[in-house]
């Protein structure tokens, strides 16, 4: 393929725009080279998706009436009578799982390559509490469809608020059902879901957007800082412009596709009698939370303690700039925060599965501990594993050259064999726990768990001596290979 | 026409010929929303192909020709899918 220059057909038609617009004289900065990147653009792919969602919301909006009488017909009405009807609910639906989805792949980007750090610490705080509102517009557009499975789910969020602090409670009940009932509960919903919240996310993402223009794209992460007044710049327009509806064609191509083949069926209206014989289950995102509420200990009397252990948890992340005050922004070089950051995703992933597999049942605290620790002993111990194995690799490669394969291969395996015999240990061992919380102690049970826990003390003290082999002495490993390698030369042959 | 300029004119008469076929579509038949959506999803990707095209010209670059490559069997299948749909 030739090499064109920039005088063809496709690019006079770009400069006749350009002439009359003035697009390449725009305010915002341009782009260092490095964040062409589809990573460096998530935030800006979920305000696509929150673009869609107002276009699609805004046509919706023509047709949906918001009371109790009128909302479940009028969206049937959209699914059976509009043009596309179905298919812009469908769009509707699927792009604001994918917004959630991106602004939380966002977050943990941010998190795990600490973008955070000084001067960018607001733009944290700023994209957090954009976060919380994302949520938002997922709660309050849920329950406007008034179908038994929105309004029942609906419901047990909003109950919720009893066990908030009386001031408190009285506050939220006055922003979220107002004097009560189901008309001013989903007029209120709407307020909140096509005015307020799209009102509140544009002043934040002006905020955030402004803060991006003052501090510039984060540099990547490289031992070697990198120096913007060296880094190749690329104009807004029309290069950045051009990469960013590429990517925003390719994301809407995807929503496009998926609505196609997974058609949105709507669910039977609300009613009182349908929702007694109904377990109301929250949509995927909030499934972590749900199942968090079901854990025995947090029943009852124990649900402000859960709600306190929440409110903490969004607090720290809130926060995160000011507690994370390293220099580094290296992921080898913060292991904790790391893996911190691992077991938290790995918990959302477990506690949504499991919300979504017990629809209503009241966990075992035992249970509970059981299977959140498991999971994040496990993971604790893959970091670990891999941080050491990453710390040799670069000790390796400073002391000349890697390691020979013989030598790495053995360490792999020998990794993987203690990963596997820990992960068979945690699971059997929460099988025994299980097994004793529902049906009660006996022999059998007793020997079976105190099998699967000596697999976990296995696991620990192979970890510890594949560890201690491989560090008690400086080059201890690489003069084991050495001799292996001499071995060879005297025997092999020649 | 170089090259590029008649790989780009082909994806111009592809959005042009998708674009059409939207709009013989029936607007209340739920079979036709799912060959509306694979047909818009057409216009995109043929988009997404352009601009791809155009950013790498003006960086003096070559189309990656893996991206040339997936987006035209993405969009054979598309194509395809939609006139198949059931």
């Amino acid at each position: 393929m030739k090499r064109s220059e920039y005088d063809n057909t496709l690019a006079r038609l770009v400069k006749w725009f350009d002439n009359r617009l003035g697009l390449s004289y725009p305010l915002l900065r341009p782009a260092p080279a490095y964040s062409i990147n589809p990573f460096y653009w998530l935030g800006a792919l979920t305000v696509v998706a929150f673009l869609i969602q107002g276009v699609t919301g805004v046509i919706m909006m023509l047709y949906y009436v918001p009371s109790p009488a009128a909302a479940f017909p009028s969206t049937q009405y959209i699914f059976q009578n509009v043009y596309y009807g179905r298919f812009l609910q469908t769009v509707h639906l699927y792009t604001a799982y994918a917004m959630i989805m991106l602004a939380f792949m966002h977050m943990m980007r941010g998190y795990f390559v600490s973008v955070y750090k000084k001067p960018r610490e607001m733009m944290w705080v700023v994209g957090m509490v954009m976060g919380f509102v994302t949520l938002g517009f997922g709660f309050t557009g849920y329950l406007l469809p008034w179908t038994v499975i929105s309004k029942s789910a609906t419901d047990v969020g909003i109950g919720i608020i009893d066990a908030l602090p009386a001031q408190l409670a009285s506050f939220v009940s006055f922003l979220i059902i107002g004097a009560g009932g189901d008309a001013t509960e989903l007029l209120r919903f709407y307020d909140l879901h096509v005015v307020v919240l799209p009102a509140v996310l544009l002043v934040l993402l002006t905020a955030k957007m402004y803060m991006l223009e003052t501090h510039g794209i984060s540099n990547p992460v490289t031992r070697q800082p990198v120096r913007v007044k060296e880094t190749k710049l690329i104009p807004i327009f029309p290069d950045v412009l051009m990469y960013l509806l590429e990517l925003a064609a390719i994301f809407g191509s995807v929503m496009l596709l998926i609505s196609a083949i997974f058609p949105l069926s709507l669910p039977p209206q609300y009613t009182p009698e349908l929702a007694a014989q109904f377990v109301p289950q929250p949509d995927w995102y909030f499934l972590w939370i749900y199942q968090i509420l079901k854990i025995s200990v947090f029943e009852g009397p124990g649900l402000p303690v859960a709600l306190a252990l929440v409110t903490v948890l969004f607090i720290v992340l809130v926060l995160l700039p000011f507690i994370d005050r390293g220099e580094s922004r290296m992921i080898v070089e913060r292991p904790t925060f790391v893996t911190l950051g691992l077991i938290f995703v790995g918990e959302l992933i477990v506690l949504a599965y499991w919300g979504l597999l017990t629809p209503g049942q009241v966990i075992p605290s035992v249970q509970a501990v059981a299977v959140l620790g498991g999971t994040a002993l496990l993971i604790a111990l893959t970091s670990f594993v891999l941080y050491r194995l990453a710390q040799k690799k670069e000790l390796g490669n400073a002391q000349s050259g890697k390691s020979p394969l013989s030598g790495r291969l053995l360490v792999t395996f020998g990794f993987v064999g203690v990963l596997a015999l820990g992960s068979l240990g945690i699971g059997t061992s929460l099988n025994s726990i299980v097994e004793m919380a529902l049906n009660g102690l006996n022999f059998a049970r007793s020997v079976s768990l105190g099998f699967s826990l000596s697999l976990i003390g296995s696991a620990v003290f192979a970890s510890m001596y594949l560890l201690y082999w491989l560090g008690v002495e400086e080059g201890s490993l690489k003069r084991r290979i050495h001799l292996f390698e001499l071995m060879v030369d005297r025997n092999g042959p020649k | 026409m170089d090259q590029n300029e008649q790989i780009v004119s082909l994806l111009f008469l592809l959005q042009a010929i998708a674009t059409v076929f939207l709009w013989t579509l029936s607007s209340l038949s739920s079979v036709s929303e799912g060959k509306f959506a694979v047909f818009l999803a057409v216009d995109l990707l043929s988009f997404a192909l352009i601009s791809h095209i155009y950013r790498m010209q003006r960086w003096t670059r070559l189309p990656s020709r893996p991206w040339l490559l997936a987006g035209s069997i993405g969009l054979a299948i598309l194509i395809l899918s939609g006139l198949l749909f059931p």
